[in-house]
């Protein structure tokens, strides 16, 4: 499968999916006019990457300063799929990367690991 | 309106502690422009890490808000995306706290509807906000809502004050219409 890399605008992350290496990252910050436009094409890409994986240690790096709320929602959504795949047999790895006193970012991370337990979840805290 | 009056119009904002305002007409790119120019404000001005995050994203939510919903558009009949909608938006500060400021045509039957939404959120606690905004955001999407239908409520969690509203029936060069102010305080 094609590894995907989307450039950073203000306004979109980063995206940079080696999923022949199995490491997929989002950086940067989130608040495109229509999340589900932006996120469409990569939700896509990895409902087509996760069932071909068996048994498969996927890393996942977010690293979001910043995301309003319909990017939030999808986040979670992206969150599920990875949570699925762990669920049937693979290991996924989610690290979760916030700035030190930023409260709104690291409450929702807590969200997603209570949400979805089969996920190894490793905040990490970024010195600002 | 005299060169007089403009420096009327600049000394009250500055009095009055404004750090930002425009009128006029919104888009994504206005609003990635204006966000930009809002950061390069704020880092010349005391404020802590967590005030400017939360007064980001409440400006973000409130500008979007605008773009996709104020009555009064330029958007192409067949366009989902690239919506340019009227509105105002202000930033300032008041006994130490920034606030932030919207103004956007509505149409008659929203009122009722925000009004619904909006009013509950003004008694609750901040841990009662963020439990709703818990339950939202697991619930199905809202019909009629372009985002996650969490932008009030990402507004009411990120106000340190609960959130001010009100609706102003107005009458312009098209008829009469009602304009939505929405107030948050970080």
């Amino acid at each position: 499968m094609q590894n995907l890399y989307i450039a950073p605008t203000s306004s979109t992350p980063e995206v940079n999916f080696q999923f022949d290496q199995h490491q997929l990252s989002l950086r940067g910050e989130s608040y495109p006019e229509n999340a589900h436009a932006f996120f469409g094409p990569i939700m896509q890409a990895i409902q087509a990457y996760l069932p071909t994986l068996q048994s498969t240690h996927i890393t996942v790096d977010i690293q979001l300063a910043y995301f309003n709320s319909s990017s939030t929602k999808v986040l979670l959504e992206l969150f599920g799929l990875f949570n699925d795949a762990a669920v049937a047999g693979n290991y996924v790895t989610l690290n979760w990367h916030y700035i030190e006193d930023d409260e709104t970012i690291l409450e929702f991370g807590q969200e997603v690991a209570d949400d979805f337990m089969a996920l190894d979840f490793h905040p990490c805290e970024l010195i600002g | 309106m005299s060169l007089t009056d403009f420096h009327r119009f600049k000394e009250l904002a500055r009095q009055e502690n404004v750090v930002f305002y425009y009128t006029g007409y919104f888009s994504q790119s206005i609003v990635t422009a204006m966000g930009d120019s809002l950061r390069l404000r704020l880092s010349s001005l005391d404020a802590s890490q967590t005030a400017r995050r939360k007064l980001f994203s409440v400006f973000v939510e409130m500008a979007q808000n605008v773009v996709h919903y104020s009555a009064e558009h330029l958007t192409a009949k067949d366009s989902a995306d690239h919506e340019i909608r009227k509105g105002s938006l202000w930033v300032g500060e008041d006994n130490g706290h920034f606030y932030v400021v919207c103004a956007n045509p509505i149409s008659a039957q929203g009122v009722e509807h925000i009004r619904a939404k909006l009013e509950p959120l003004r008694t609750m606690t901040n841990g009662e906000i963020k439990a709703l905004y818990k339950e939202k955001l697991h619930a199905e999407g809202e019909s009629g809502s372009k985002g996650a239908g969490l932008g009030f409520l990402t507004v009411a969690r990120d106000s340190s004050n609960p959130i001010e509203f009100d609706f102003v029936d107005e009458t312009g060069d098209s008829g009469s219409f009602t304009t939505f102010y929405l107030k948050a305080t970080i």
